[in-house]
């Protein structure tokens, strides 16, 4: 089955998406006539004009219902055309959810960005954190047009941070002028070290870096405070340790463990809480379905529960 | 009794602009209590609450998009104990469902408390597209507000704001509409509309009332039903004074020019006597019942001038739009708000002051609505 590249276009209504869909189908070098399927998911203000297209083999289809959004729509669109490639311009209040979790075989997310306005974006986060965690989490780049002296890019990147270390982030001035973010981010803790102490501050960050950089971890030696799980389901020298960590608010409190292998059996209950520390290897483990970050444990220390329980970005 | 009155509206819609209008304009004097479920793009500041003496409870400390915090009603009921307020003002989230929060006030089981008006603040240029791509709560929120206040309308052509308000009645019939800039109007004309007191029913029902009180006091008064001619009646009894077009009810055989006087006179006195001109028969019915009595209403964006208007009078007293008795409105004007009243052979037009909406009456006997609505391109 032949693979068929997907561009994803995420962000709010009025953010920029058609606008810079549009400009990129009229540009030869990514529109010189390959059979292209535009799916389009919101209806702004500004409108395709497909006859300024570079290409003349693009075929726009729309979904204005989320629910009509599924592989059976996508797979029926694509045998119509016979497309090659997709462009989806997605709904700024859809979950990307809706899509990824049910995409036709053979369609493979190649590219996906996000675009907001600057001037908007910090009281629509303030307003619908949900939205904008949700398509932050999955983009690699953030374009914030519109951009102004006046607003602080740091208030920006520490929005997208808060979600995502991956993402680049992207500053447009109306003037057409782009600039690349280059601030960094120190992570709160040395990965250098002989150990490496997570603060119970620290806890998600620390985690989403394990998940989004798990081989850097390989080897490592990590101490961190965490809330056991364990049933007898489990081999008696397993365990998980971690934290609950809320992303955006109550709705999303997730339970974000980290499988724990013991020299020997060991006696922890379910909602120990316990002082860990082992070695990280990134291995096959029945519990993750695959490869991921497992702790060799070479200590563990019952203790009590740090001073909020809820591990968050703050 | 505290009154509640929400705000919702989608993020930049301008609540709180309306809001800070409404406290300067509208609710001077009162006791205030604001609610907040909603970062502010502006923000209220304190500063400007303090001086008019406003206590703000914020509700968004903790998540505020997942619509409605659980505790609204407790919170709401504390509100009520501990500052008594002569009102209370809930500025919900933009991205909430209106029905939600007027379900949760609603939940409040107080007797000291009285659900005001909900109303929606909406941007006009926007609200299409909004409709369009935002779904479910969005559309809560038009279709449930009992007055949907129209944003960023004054740089908005005609035609668009027809359509704009054309497409939020295909969601809400009922709700009062404001589409007048609100820089041309006083925070209490808003609430006025918002509080249902000024509405287009209210207007044809007090056009109607007028008609009644005429006949049930006196008995011998003119379909046209025009407070001028009541006055005139009055004086007439009251100092024997003479007018022209009145002089027929006291001498029972004077024929006045408007067509219909002389004919309703008969009826009162005669009793039963009929006659072929429309106004006759509803004259008749109308002592005893409304059903051929008819008005109709519409409310317009529409821009006109004062010659338009006069045109359109002029109309009226052609028989193919039926037997109009009299016809009011105030309509948006080339150079300022056009008033205008009608009875048969004789049509003021006028400059005044804005009203929220264009809205435009006309009652009479079988009159033919199309062709009115047509005449007015309403």
């Amino acid at each position: 089955m032949r693979e068929i590249p997907v561009y994803l276009f995420l962000g709010f209504l009025e953010s920029g998406k058609t606008k810079f869909i549009q400009d990129t189908l009229c540009d030869e070098r990514f529109n010189n006539g390959e059979k292209t399927l535009l799916v389009v998911c919101e209806e702004g203000i500004e409108e395709y004009d497909p006859s300024l297209f570079s290409g003349s083999n693009v075929t726009v289809k729309v979904i204005d219902d989320e629910e009509e959004l599924t592989s059976k729509t996508l797979s029926k669109f694509q045998k119509e055309t016979n497309c090659e490639r997709v462009i989806i311009e997605y709904n700024g209040m859809w979950q990307v959810n809706s899509l990824l979790s049910d995409m036709p075989k053979g369609f493979v997310l190649v590219q996906c960005m996000m675009f907001a306005d600057a001037t908007t974006f910090i009281n629509y986060n303030q307003n619908m954190r949900n939205q904008t965690v949700d398509k932050l989490r999955v983009c690699e780049l953030v374009v914030f047009n519109r951009m102004d002296k006046a607003i602080d890019k740091m208030e920006l990147h520490k929005i997208v941070r808060g979600v995502s270390r991956r993402a680049d982030i992207a500053y447009e001035y109306p003037d057409g002028t782009v600039e690349y973010d280059d601030i960094e981010d120190p992570l709160p803790f040395d990965i250098e070290a002989p150990v490496i102490k997570i603060e119970d501050t620290d806890y998600a960050l620390w985690y989403r870096d394990l998940l989004e950089e798990t081989d850097k971890y390989n080897g490592k030696t990590v101490k961190f405070k965490g809330i056991c799980a364990y049933d007898n389901r489990m081999p008696n020298d397993t365990f998980v340790a971690g934290r609950h960590i809320m992303t955006c608010c109550i709705d999303d409190v997730e339970y974000s463990p980290i499988v724990c292998i013991c020299k020997n059996k060991h006696n922890i209950k379910s909602r120990d809480w316990v002082m860990v520390t082992g070695t990280i290897k990134v291995e096959y483990c029945k519990f993750y379905q695959g490869k991921g970050p497992v702790i060799h444990i070479e200590e563990t220390a019952i203790t009590s529960a740090p001073a909020q329980e809820l591990a968050t970005f703050y | 009794m505290t009154k509640i009155d929400i705000f919702s509206g989608f993020l930049g819609a301008g609540k709180t602009t309306l809001i800070k209008k409404l406290i300067n304009e509208a609710y001077k004097g009162e006791k205030l209590v604001l609610i907040e479920n909603e970062f502010g793009e502006i923000g209220i500041d304190g500063g400007f609450m303090q001086d008019a003496g406003i206590e703000v409870n914020e509700m968004n400390s903790g998540c505020i998009c997942c619509s409605l915090v659980g505790d609204f009603e407790k919170s709401l009921e504390k509100v009520l104990d501990e500052f008594n307020p002569d009102r209370i003002l809930i500025e919900p989230s933009g991205v909430g469902k209106l029905s939600d929060v007027i379900k949760a006030v609603k939940g409040v089981t107080s007797d000291k408390v009285i659900l005001n008006s909900y109303c929606v603040v909406a941007d006009a240029k926007k609200c299409k597209m909004y409709m369009k791509n935002f779904g479910e709560f969005y559309n809560d929120q038009i279709e449930n507000a009992s007055c949907i206040i129209l944003s960023h309308t004054a740089s908005l052509s005609e035609d668009k704001l027809h359509a704009a308000v054309e497409l939020i009645r295909e969601h809400n019939k009922d709700a009062q509409i404001v589409t007048t800039d609100w820089a041309e109007l006083d925070g209490s004309a808003i609430l006025a509309v918002m509080e249902n007191v000024d509405t287009l029913k209210a207007d044809i029902e007090e056009l109607e009332h007028e008609h009644h009180h005429h006949h049930h006091e006196h008995g011998e008064e003119c379909t046209c039903g025009c407070h001028d001619h009541e006055h005139h009646h009055e004086h007439h009894h009251e100092h024997g004074e003479h007018c022209d077009c009145h002089e027929h009810h006291h001498e029972h055989d004077e024929h006045c020019t408007c067509g219909c006087h002389d004919h309703e006179h008969h009826h009162h006195h005669e009793h039963g006597e009929e006659c072929t001109c429309g106004c006759h028969d509803h004259e008749h019915h109308h002592h005893h019942a409304d059903e051929v009595f008819s008005s109709w209403g519409k409310e317009t964006v529409r821009t006109y001038t004062e010659d338009e208007i006069k045109n359109i009078l002029n109309e009226f007293n052609s028989v193919s739009y039926g037997v109009i008795l009299r016809a009011k409105g105030i309509v948006k004007g080339s150079d300022g708000w056009i008033h205008f009243d009608y009875v048969p052979g004789e049509a003021d037009v006028r400059l005044g002051s804005s009203s929220t909406i264009g809205r435009i009456c006309v009652i009479g006997s079988k009159i033919n609505e199309e062709k009115i609505a047509e005449l007015f391109k309403a």
